[in-house]
């Protein structure tokens, strides 16, 4: 493990890992947080993660000599605090240029056809790593090189709902409408978010996402699905 | 005590006027931001003036113009921005405990001081619990701000109070400074020690830019850093941008952000610079 700790102030705290995008690094995360859940529940308000950090909120006050303690706490951890199980989500997308309304352009950007770009996104399993941006949004890593795309000069006003995008090095799905300066390849039928749930989202972190390509029908249906809260996810 | 559901019915909205109390914590990590007052030390006089729990929810308003006429009888009071309250067109004053009877019409009009305007309301308003909190946040909450002709509830008590002989003297200086105490973010150092030295030295101009997700500075500060892996924000959030534009996190900011996270505002001056305007000189101090 190569992490350091930055003290922001007495209750709040950050340990920061080498600044990439990777699973072993997801899996660190998972078990420091697992273990200062553990080890520190009461003194803890809350933990976010990003790709490369992890962001303690407390109850607290800490001192930096209590930072140093808590490091070396997490160094002299076993190497497996037990392991991870991981679903694969099977996520609908209509791919098409009617959603995908940067598909024909991303084509040309890459000299691929866009049944290669729709191949290549829906082969790939993707790694949620946290949620951001808007509710439900997830950050998932594992897009192919050959789809890096830089992001629009000026954001769309509005990207719809389920909009499934490419931007920068990353993947993602619209959770509600927003402006966006991602690029546009399809659209997803299913809801990803909703508040009344006790927890609104379905993939947990640590979760596998894997693109499944639908007809319009399919996509239509799913929709309507989903909409009455009827549609059931389905994982490997 | 009998407690009615009544209604405040607003004839206008007045600008970026919501529902708020302190926010909405624990679901940060499915990105949902905390929101919550703009000003809490604000809405803690007002509620400790009523008192209320110091958690009920408060009406804010970012701007004149609201009007709005009570169903039933209750006490209000006003808190934060210096404005110009007028209760059946007679000026009142933040700070005094306003009894409100049926059909009375309060009127905000012009904001002298300050950017956020509350109004608590005897025992809080009764908007939509979602979440473990009142907090209006669009995509969260049925509403996110208030439009005209919109009513909201509250529970009108009949209950006997005695009169006040004086009212609590309001000090509308209190976030009069400019100085905004901040600590190093995570991506401080990164910074060379003249730029660090050029932000703690400057005086910045809060721009126009300004609502309830963020505050942008007028003044741009030259840097090379380079954009971080997207990572944790808070409200109180300082992040630097690759054309150099200062942006400071506010209470509906977004959970995650890839700009460096040059430095974090202290929650006293927050509260304090949530009530600037554009315009307004601001320093940093660590």
């Amino acid at each position: 493990m190569d992490i350091r700790i930055f003290r922001i102030h007495s209750k709040l705290i950050e340990l920061v890992w080498p600044k990439e995008i990777s699973h072993d690094i997801l899996h660190e995360q998972q078990q420091v947080k697992r273990f200062l859940e553990m080890e520190y529940a009461e003194g803890i308000r809350e933990i976010r993660m990003g790709f490369n950090t992890l962001s303690l909120k407390l109850r607290i006050e800490i001192s930096e000599e209590d930072c140093r303690d808590i490091l070396e706490e997490i160094y002299q951890l076993p190497k497996i605090l037990g392991t991870f199980a991981s679903k694969i989500w099977k996520v609908p997308v209509c791919y098409c240029t009617e959603f995908g309304k940067d598909l024909e352009k991303l084509a040309q950007i890459h000299q691929l056809s866009i049944d290669e770009i729709i191949k290549i996104h829906s082969e790939t399993v993707y790694t949620l790593h946290f949620y951001g941006f808007l509710p439900g949004f997830m950050y998932l890593g594992g897009l192919d090189e050959k789809l890096f795309t830089p992001r629009k000069r000026s954001p769309e006003r509005s990207m719809p709902v389920g909009t499934v995008a490419i931007g920068g090095k990353q993947t993602g799905i619209y959770p509600s409408e927003s402006p966006g300066g991602w690029h546009a390849i399809g659209q997803c039928p299913v809801r990803l978010f909703d508040i009344s749930k006790e927890i609104p989202v379905i993939p947990a972190v640590g979760d596998k996402i894997k693109f499944e390509p639908t007809t319009r029908e399919v996509f239509v249906e799913i929709k309507q699905l989903s909409h009455q809260g009827l549609y059931i996810w389905h994982h490997d | 005590m009998i407690k009615t559901p009544a209604y405040i019915h607003f004839v206008q909205p007045g600008l970026l006027s919501s529902i708020q109390d302190l926010g909405r914590f624990g679901m940060a990590v499915y990105g949902v931001p905390y929101s919550g007052v703009m000003d809490r030390f604000s809405m803690t006089q007002a509620n400790y003036l009523l008192q209320n729990q110091f958690y009920d929810s408060v009406l804010e308003m970012g701007g004149p113009g609201a009007k709005m006429v009570f169903e039933m009888p209750t006490r209000v009071v006003f808190a934060g921005a210096d404005a110009d309250i007028y209760l059946n067109d007679k000026q009142v004053k933040a700070g005094k405990i306003l009894d409100i009877n049926e059909d009375d019409t309060i009127h905000v009009r012009k904001f002298r001081k300050g950017q956020w305007l509350y109004m608590g309301i005897q025992g809080g308003f009764e908007s939509e619990i979602v979440a473990e909190s009142r907090s209006w946040y669009s995509g969260i909450t049925p509403q996110s701000r208030i439009e005209k002709s919109d009513s909201v509830c509250y529970l009108s008590e009949e209950r006997f109070y005695p009169a006040l002989g004086s009212h609590a003297k309001m000090n509308l200086n209190w976030f009069k400074h400019g100085e905004i105490k901040v600590f190093k973010g995570p991506e401080w150092d990164q910074l060379p020690k003249l730029t660090q030295n050029r932000i703690m030295k400057k005086s910045f101009t809060i721009s126009t830019l300004v609502n309830r997700m963020a505050y942008q500075l007028e003044e741009t500060i030259e840097n090379e850093v380079e954009p971080i892996l997207t990572a944790p924000v808070y409200p109180g959030t300082v992040q630097l941008t690759p054309n150099g534009n200062i942006i400071i996190l506010m209470r509906d900011a977004q959970v995650t952000g890839g700009y460096p996270r040059i430095l974090h505002v202290e929650n006293n001056s927050l509260n304090i610079l949530s009530q600037k305007r554009p315009g307004d000189k601001i320093s940093f101090s660590i």
